[in-house]
């Protein structure tokens, strides 16, 4: 949304054909320079003054609104480069260790998956690939990508970039998969000497790229992906 | 409230405006722009909301207070819930893992439920709740941060890791991990601000 006279008055299709009530009155016009900002936990509609940096408060539930969430990209950038350096160890460090007979072995990520496919549990360990392995890569690839078009390609494929955004958002949380089966077979097997898991140094790692991927897809502000380009 | 617009609605994807109308149930109006969810026609009113609440409150006591698995190795049976699972991850000093394992697990499903409850409970007898505002906003980071589908998944894999070691059985925990998941998604998308201000 950037000049006001763009940013109301566009009735959803299928709202439009829902509904049940006729359409209300067109909307107010947001004073000159300002344009509507959304608050992401009531949902109240306020003027706001365009491109202003600062902080709003929304008036209703008292939610820190912003126009854009401010250093978004700084942020993001940030978080993606820890969640890069961090997710090497959480690969090659064990996340979990087994002592079964005497014999105490160590694993990480891949080994429980290759595991899991020795097994015959084909379906499970492609699920935790993709949880472990594929999904966390792919949350940093895509986050720097979306962080790179912003300032390098704005127009490039708005609607393709917002989707994806969409589903880091959407998948994101599901990484934290192996964290809860570590946690669990550690509170499990506890057999002594016969049987028994304990948590690797792996495993914190691990945890933090989840927690790390998580918050540069939160300081990432989608809106920018449908900023115009700044004219001069 | 002045320089605020009661008739529209904003997409929180993209940010873009747009006019509103309100929605048939269960109908979903789409943005414009980037065609992510900008609103939907809800259709449970505060008594069914309450119930579904209540019955989740019911079965996040029985999910998380039951054993998830059990376990028998040479005689001796282990069981475990995951709280205590993860009490015994933070005893072995992962204090990291363990609270963002007991965060994302457990206190987030907890505050989802426990703060509907609290909203809902005066509503249904007709009184707004104090605090209404603060409320929303830790259920919005609530609903950001809760994983019990994953918990869920989670539970059954580590039931087929350790079948390979012993003998495991489902416990009662895990069969209600799963009914909460989908009890918790289908509470996130009945919606909860139409009680009070028609929208969203």
């Amino acid at each position: 949304m950037s000049a006001p006279g763009r940013s109301q008055a566009r009735i959803p299709q299928r709202a439009a054909r829902s509904a049940e009530g006729s359409p209300v009155n067109a909307p107010a016009t947001p004073l000159p320079g300002a344009g509507w900002l959304g608050c992401d936990c009531c949902g109240l509609v306020l003027s706001v003054a365009h491109d202003s940096e600062g902080r709003h408060r929304c008036p209703r539930c008292g939610h820190a609104l912003y126009w854009r969430k401010p250093m978004s990209v700084q942020r993001t950038w940030a978080y993606l480069i820890a969640a890069a350096v961090t997710y090497v160890p959480a690969n090659l460090m064990p996340i979990m260790s087994t002592t079964q007979a005497f014999r105490t072995s160590d694993h990480t990520l891949m080994a429980g998956i290759l595991e899991l496919w020795h097994d015959g549990a084909w379906g499970l360990s492609i699920i935790v690939f993709i949880a472990s392995i594929a999904v966390p890569l792919m949350k940093i690839g895509a986050l720097a990508l979306l962080a790179w078009s912003v300032q390098y390609a704005p127009r490039w494929r708005q609607l393709e970039r917002a989707r994806v955004f969409g589903l880091i958002e959407a998948v994101g949380h599901w990484s934290m998969l192996d964290v809860y089966v570590v946690v669990l077979l550690v509170g499990m097997v506890r057999f002594g000497s016969v049987a028994s898991a304990q948590t690797g140094p792996g495993l914190l790692a691990f945890a933090a790229v989840v927690v790390l991927t998580m918050l540069a897809a939160h300081s990432f502000d989608a809106r920018l992906i449908w900023q115009e380009p700044p004219e001069r | 409230m002045p320089g605020t617009a009661p008739d529209l609605v904003v997409c929180e994807h993209c940010g873009l405006a747009h006019r509103w109308v309100p929605l048939a149930p269960r109908a979903v109006a789409r943005c414009t722009r980037c065609n992510g969810v900008l609103a939907r026609g809800h259709r449970l009113d505060v008594q069914a909301l309450l119930a579904l609440t209540l019955a989740a409150a019911v079965v996040f006591l029985i999910a998380h207070g039951s054993r998830v698995i059990t376990i028998e190795l040479a005689g001796a049976v282990v069981s475990t819930t995951f709280p205590r699972a993860i009490l015994i991850a933070w005893r072995a000093g992962e204090h990291g893992v363990a609270v963002l394992a007991g965060v994302t697990a457990v206190l987030a499903p907890a505050l989802f439920i426990g703060i509907r409850l609290y909203l809902l409970l005066p509503l249904a007898l007709g009184r707004v709740p104090a605090g209404l505002a603060t409320c929303l906003r830790l259920l919005y980071q609530a609903s950001r941060w809760n994983t019990v589908e994953v918990l869920t998944v989670a539970a059954l894999l580590s039931l087929v890791r350790i079948a390979a070691l012993a003998d495991a059985a489902v416990g009662p925990g895990l069969l209600a991990l799963a009914a909460l998941a989908v009890m918790l998604a289908a509470l996130e998308s009945a919606g909860l601000r139409h009680l009070w201000w028609h929208r969203s």
